[in-house]
C-alpha cells in the first residue's frame, strides 16, 4: 500500500494514479482524441510524447477538467477528473504549455496568490528556493517577463506546494540549455521524494533523458505505449542488407517489415519487428554479402511510428 | 461557496475601472445638476424654445410634463436615465462578461484551474465580486446624485421617489450584470465581448427611447428592460412597484443560475 506525499497520515493511494480509459473528445465534427487508454503508476516518470496536435494537450486538459470527455473516463488519485477535480487538483502541480499570467502583478505576488489555494506558509521558502534554482527575480513585474522567464514561474508555481502529481505539458520550450538542465535535476528530485510525473512533449530527447515509459500519440490515437528499453531493444530492428551482385532480391515481403528503403541497388534498410528466424529462412534462398541487425536509435523508432 | 483568495485578488484588479467608471458618471450627475441653476435662470426663455419640441421627444428624453425640467428631480430624473441607466448598465454588463472571459483568452484560467478551486466557487466568486463592484458604484452614484440635488436645489424634493429610481436603477443594472454572465457563459471560444455588450444595451436604450418618442403603447417597448423602470418621479403616485422588483429581481436570478450551470460544463478552451 502506498500513501500520499503531502496530505496527511494515511490516505492510501490508488497503485494507479492516472488511470484513463477510452478516452475521446470531438470538438464538434473535429476531433480531439480518439479511444484513448493509458496508466500511469505511483512514482512513475511517464512521458506522453507525439508531434503537435496529435492530442497531448487535449488529453491534460480533460484530465485537469477544463474541457470535458465527450466519451470514456478518466481517474487520477482513483478519483474521476469531472466529479472530484477540486480534491485531485489540492495534489496536483500542472506547467501548462502556453499559460499567461496575471498581469499588474509582481513575481513573488503572482507566485504568493497561487500558493495561498494551497492554505500554509511552507510554499515561501520553497519559491525563493525554486527562484534560486532556476535563477529568477522575484521582484520583476510580470509583464516584463521573457517568454523563458514567464515559464519558470510556471514551473515554480507546479512544485511549490510539492504535489504528489506533476503534469507537464511542453515544460521546456522557451528554456535555455542550462536551466532545461536545472529543470531536469529538479524533476529528477520530485520523483525520487515519490512524485509521480507526466512528462508531455513533442522533444524526443527529453523524454528519452528523464522517462522510463511512454505513450506515443498520434493523430488523436495512442499508438502504442511501453518503457522505452523495450521499445528500443526487443520490438524494433534496423536491419541492413547488402546484396552481392547475382543475389539482388527485389521482392522482400515479410511479416514485420516497415518503413523499407532501398539505399543502393544491392542494399535494403528497413525496421523489422517480425521474427528473426523467419528473416533468416527468407534470406537463406538469396546470395548476401552483409548483414546487420541493430537497435535504432530512439528518435528512429519515434519518426517511425510517427509516419 | 465564495473563495476569499480569489476576490482579494480580483478586487484589486477590478478596481481601477470601478473607480474611473466611478468618477466619469459622477462627474457628469454633477456637471449636469450644476446646470441647473442657469435653467432656472433662464426659464422663460427655455419655456419658449421648449414649445416647439414635440411633447414626445421631451418624453424621450425622460420628462413627463414640459414644467419637469424647472423640478430639480424632474431634472435629475432625466439625466440619469443617461448617466446611470444607460452607462451603469454597460459598466455592469461589460465587467460581468470581462469576468470570466478574461481568464479564457488571456489564457490564465489553464493557472487558476489548475488550482484547487471549482468551478462553481469560480463562478459565484466572480459574479459576487462584480455584484459588489456595481452595487459599490449605485451607492456612490446615488451619493454624489443625493449631494448634487441638495446643492443645486430650487426648492425641497421629496426622498422617497428619489430612492425608489435609485433602486431600479440598481435592479436594471444588476440585470444587465446577470446578461453579462449569460453572454460569457455562451461563447464557445473565448474573446473579448466588450464591443457586443455596448451595442447589445445601446440597441435595447434605443428600443426604449423609440418607444417614448413614438409614444407606441403596449408590448413592444418592453422588450427593452429600460423601460421597466418608472422614470415618472414627479407624478405623486411615484412608488415601488412589487410586479417591476420582482420582474428584475427573477430574471436576474434566473439569468445567474442558468449561467452558473453553463459554467459548470463549459469547455475552457485557451
Amino acid at each position: 500500500m502506498n500513501f500520499c506525499l503531502v496530505c496527511p497520515e494515511t490516505t492510501p493511494v490508488p497503485e494507479n494514479i492516472i488511470e484513463i480509459r477510452n478516452l475521446s473528445k470531438y470538438y464538434g465534427h473535429s476531433r480531439g482524441i480518439e479511444d484513448v487508454s493509458l496508466e500511469v503508476k505511483q512514482g512513475e516518470f511517464f512521458g506522453f510524447i507525439g508531434p503537435n496536435g496529435a492530442g497531448k494537450s487535449t488529453t491534460i486538459r480533460i484530465l485537469l477538467n477544463l474541457i470535458f470527455p465527450s466519451s470514456g473516463s478518466a481517474k487520477i488519485f482513483g478519483m474521476d477528473v469531472v466529479r472530484s477535480s477540486k480534491q485531485i487538483r489540492s495534489r496536483l502541480g500542472y506547467v501548462p504549455s502556453d499559460a499567461s499570467l496575471y498581469d499588474k502583478m509582481k513575481v513573488h505576488e503572482f507566485l504568493r496568490f497561487g500558493a495561498a489555494f494551497y492554505g500554509g506558509t511552507r510554499s515561501e521558502d520553497r519559491i525563493r528556493e525554486l527562484a534560486g534554482i532556476l535563477d529568477l527575480n522575484l521582484e520583476r513585474r510580470v509583464t516584463e517577463l521573457s517568454t523563458g522567464n514567464k515559464k519558470k514561474v510556471n514551473i515554480i508555481q507546479a512544485l511549490a506546494h510539492r504535489p504528489d502529481l506533476l503534469i507537464l505539458d511542453e515544460p521546456t520550450t522557451g528554456l535555455d540549455p542550462l536551466i532545461q538542465s536545472k529543470l531536469f535535476g529538479l524533476l529528477t528530485e520530485e520523483n525520487k521524494r515519490g512524485a509521480t510525473v507526466f512528462f508531455s512533449s513533442h522533444i524526443l530527447s527529453d523524454v528519452q533523458v528523464l522517462c522510463r515509459r511512454v505513450a506515443i500519440v498520434k493523430d488523436g490515437r495512442i499508438i502504442r505505449s511501453d518503457e522505452i528499453a523495450v521499445l528500443r531493444e526487443k520490438q524494433l530492428k534496423k536491419v541492413r542488407i547488402l546484396f552481392t551482385e547475382n543475389g539482388i532480391l527485389d521482392n522482400i515481403e515479410i511479416t514485420g517489415m516497415e518503413s523499407f528503403h532501398r539505399e543502393s541497388p544491392r542494399s535494403i534498410v528497413f525496421m523489422f519487428s517480425g521474427d528473426i528466424n523467419e528473416l533468416i529462412n527468407r534470406l537463406s534462398v538469396c546470395s548476401v554479402e552483409s548483414l546487420s541487425i541493430e537497435e535504432p536509435p530512439l528518435e528512429e523508432i519515434f519518426l517511425h511510428y510517427y509516419q | 461557496m465564495i473563495n476569499t483568495i480569489l476576490f482579494r485578488m480580483e478586487f484589486r484588479r477590478n478596481l481601477r475601472s470601478l473607480v474611473l467608471w466611478s468618477a466619469v458618471i459622477c462627474a457628469l450627475i454633477f456637471f449636469t445638476m450644476s446646470l441647473f441653476r442657469s435653467v432656472l435662470e433662464y426659464q422663460q426663455q427655455i419655456m419658449g424654445m421648449v414649445k416647439i419640441v414635440p411633447m414626445a421627444a421631451m418624453k424621450a428624453r425622460g420628462f413627463g410634463n414640459i414644467t419637469d425640467i424647472f423640478s430639480g428631480l424632474g431634472f435629475y430624473a432625466a439625466n440619469n436615465i443617461v448617466y446611470m441607466m444607460l452607462l451603469g448598465s454597460i459598466y455592469s454588463m461589460v465587467l460581468t462578461s470581462n469576468i470570466l472571459l478574461k481568464e479564457e483568452y488571456g489564457k490564465t484560467a489553464e493557472y487558476l484551474m489548475s488550482r484547487p478551486i471549482s468551478r462553481d466557487e469560480i463562478f459565484t466568486t466572480k459574479s459576487a465580486l462584480a455584484c459588489l463592484n456595481v452595487v459599490l458604484l449605485n451607492i456612490i452614484a446615488c451619493l454624489v446624485s443625493y449631494i448634487s440635488l441638495e446643492v443645486f436645489k430650487s426648492g425641497d424634493f421629496r426622498i422617497q421617489p428619489f430612492m425608489v429610481l435609485t433602486l431600479y436603477t440598481f435592479l436594471l443594472n444588476l440585470l444587465f450584470g446577470a446578461l453579462g454572465l449569460l453572454v460569457a457563459c455562451l461563447i464557445r471560444r473565448a474573446r473579448p465581448v466588450t464591443f457586443f455588450c455596448v451595442g447589445l444595451v445601446l440597441v435595447l436604450y434605443f428600443l426604449f427611447t423609440i418607444s417614448r418618442l413614438s409614444g407606441v403603447k403596449g408590448y413592444f417597448g418592453y422588450m427593452s428592460p429600460f423601460k421597466w423602470v418608472n422614470v415618472e418621479v414627479l407624478n405623486p403616485s411615484y412608488g415601488a412597484e412589487f410586479w417591476r422588483i420582482f420582474l428584475f429581481l427573477g430574471l436576474t436570478v434566473l439569468l445567474v443560475i442558468l449561467s452558473g450551470f453553463l459554467y459548470r460544463k463549459k469547455d475552457i478552451l485557451t
